[in-house]
């Protein structure tokens, strides 16, 4: 065996070599390797400090109408919520599907859903994954329909509170909202579906960022 | 470890510059002592004289896919964030035959033609400033063509999937269909020389 | 079983009278080694940056670059050139291909002086003039640069370096490059043979 090998020419060894890996293959098995994950839970803890991971609602709402477009905005509900009402430019991946998603490891990603819970647990996911840039909104849906779309006015404000409410009225129509002048008219909410086209449009897939220069050859 | 080093931020994109610039030279280096930097060589290709064209190509295919598909085997690298560019099937189609005909016209590809003009051929020049043309020719066209540009768009497609059969399996075949043409083009350039009396360089 | 691998040891032998011809140039290494090489190179940049290699985008980058200087607003309002200029937060020159192709001339370079092969010259059959040698290299670039963006990428970029990622897109480019090489090799034979 030894001196049929020794007498192949280096050509044949190659060859060799190459059909012998390529069995291999055959057998080893699925490149895209398992599901299963190694978390630092001391990393992910320490990430956690100073509520450095959470974005504000009012915060959420300047950027929008900034037109800041350097974050993504993932709507972690179901389909159908997300087709009645949903923060514009916002893009549609429900919770069970956040680790299958095509989100970059280097993209500002913020979550949202309707309440923290489900925003907590994808945080989670993708901080095990390793991914650096994630962000919840703190109060989710709840609070951004309260501060955002329908502020109320407050009550017995100084000056400062009623600029910033002065102001809020006017991010709450830019979305399609109405400010609450009178606790009574709180009770009739109302989704307001937003035209999309005023606002922004929820993202499609195929552009991976376009602005951003493209990755290829 | 975790790979692909770039996109798990090991370095920024700075140093990813650096590092662009240290792994073009290993290519030009590897090109070069390929003899790819002669367009005589490079065509001879498609006479069946001198097959290094198919030989280092697909060897150099092979030897990445199989590293690849290895190391991503035993988890080392993260086969998911390696680049894949979208695949839009009749525009790629077509790009090809057009280039495939540049490349016998004019005796070059694009990284070959670099390496070429940094060993003084002329005609390489002659030919990097066609490809400029080119490019500016299609840019030009773009907004009339854009339509086509973008048909076809089948998402990102690996032939695994595409064809439903394992990774390993594709893998398998690739090699036995690379030495198998590498076996047929063998006997070809042998047959040429014979017939022709002329060595292969 | 035996028959077939002696006919593939057959095919492997290289025969005696046709070794390399004494040149001033060193000969060319063995294509399968360096075939292992570039794969090599190929790796590590899928390894290091997730990515493989380039080679028309550089040029891209630069064209459009260039138009976008001259005229911004019709670069502006071509989606092609606006592509390879980004949203103006990065300098679009500061781009990986840049400086990949730019490693590829050194690297040319280098490796060229080291075995002696750096010499002004044109490369060409020899039944056909310097001009027509000229014409048809720039056609023949304009073609390439041409084909290989509607494909969004070259034979570096596709072929190899998708090619090795089981890319569907890039083989069926890789196919059609060799078959329209093939094609076309009858009727450029005066050029090359």
């Amino acid at each position: 065996m030894k001196i049929f090998w020794a007498e192949l020419s280096l050509n044949k060894k190659l060859a060799t070599i190459a059909l012998t890996l390529g069995l291999i293959a055959l057998f080893a098995g699925d490149p895209y390797g398992g599901t299963t994950i190694k978390v630092n839970e001391k990393d992910i803890a320490l990430s956690t400090v100073g509520n450095a991971d959470k974005v504000i609602v009012t915060e959420l709402a300047d950027w929008i109408i900034k037109d800041k477009s350097d974050f993504e905005l993932v709507d972690l509900r179901s389909e159908e919520k997300f087709n009645e009402y949903t923060i514009p430019g916002s893009q549609c991946i429900p919770l069970p599907q956040i680790s299958s998603s095509e989100l970059q490891r280097n993209q500002k990603i913020v979550l949202f859903s309707d309440d923290d819970v489900e925003s907590s647990q994808a945080w989670f996911i993708l901080k095990s994954k390793k991914y650096k840039g994630v962000y919840i909104l703190d109060g989710g849906l709840e609070l951004w329909k309260e501060k955002v779309l329908f502020p109320k006015a407050p009550i017995n404000g100084g000056k400062e509170e009623l600029a910033e409410f002065e102001k809020m009225k006017e991010v709450a129509k830019y979305f399609g909202g109405q400010a609450q002048t009178d606790s009574s008219v709180a009770e009739t909410k109302q989704e307001i579906k937003l035209p999309t086209p005023t606002v922004g449009t929820t993202k499609t897939t195929p552009p991976t960022g376009k602005k951003k220069k493209r990755e290829g050859c | 470890m975790n790979a692909p080093f770039f996109k798990f931020e090991y370095f920024n994109s700075e140093v990813s510059l650096i590092i662009a610039f240290i792994i073009g030279i290993a290519f030009g280096i590897a090109l070069e002592k390929g003899g790819f930097g002669r367009a005589t060589i490079l065509s001879a290709q498609f006479y069946f004289t001198n097959m290094r064209v198919l030989k280092v190509m697909f060897t150099a295919i092979v030897t990445a896919m199989l590293g690849l598909y290895f190391l991503s085997v035993f988890g080392f690298v993260d086969l998911s964030l390696v680049y894949l560019t979208q695949t839009n099937l009749l525009p790629m189609a077509v790009g090809g035959l057009i280039a495939g005909l540049g490349f016998i016209i004019g005796g070059y590809c694009p990284g070959t033609s670099m390496v070429a003009v940094a060993t003084g051929k002329l005609d390489a020049m002659v030919f990097v400033s066609g490809m400029i043309f080119g490019i500016l020719v299609f840019g030009e066209m773009f907004p009339g063509i854009e339509n086509f540009f973008n048909s076809g768009y089948m998402g990102n497609v690996t032939l695994p999937s595409y064809f439903n059969l394992s990774y390993g399996l594709v893998v398998f075949l690739v090699v036995l269909m690379a030495v198998g043409a590498f076996t047929a083009a063998e006997w070809g350039e042998k047959k040429m020389a014979a017939k022709s009396g002329k060595e292969i360089l | 079983m035996t028959s077939i691998t002696k006919m593939i040891t057959h095919a492997f032998e290289k025969e005696e009278g046709h070794e390399h011809v004494h040149r001033e140039a060193k000969p060319y290494s063995n294509p399968y080694l360096v075939g292992i090489g570039l794969g090599l190179v190929l790796l590590a940049a899928f390894v290091i940056m997730g990515r493989g290699l380039g080679a028309s985008g550089a040029l891209s980058t630069a064209v459009a670059v260039t138009v976008n200087t001259i005229a911004p607003e019709h670069a502006a309002g071509n989606n092609f050139y606006s592509e390879y200029i980004g949203d103006g937060s990065t300098n679009p020159l500061m781009d990986w291909l840049i400086f990949q192709t730019l490693g590829v001339l050194v690297g040319g370079f280098l490796s060229g002086t080291i075995s002696h092969r750096v010499k002004k010259g044109i490369e060409k059959g020899p039944r056909i003039s310097t001009k027509m040698r000229f014409a048809y290299a720039f056609i023949g670039g304009g073609l390439l640069g041409y084909g290989a963006k509607l494909a969004r990428g070259c034979m570096s970029g596709q072929a190899l370096s998708g090619g090795a990622v089981l890319n569907l897109g890039s083989w069926v480019f890789m196919m059609m490059v060799f078959v329209g090489g093939y094609a076309a090799a009858y009727f450029m034979r005066r050029q090359w043979t």
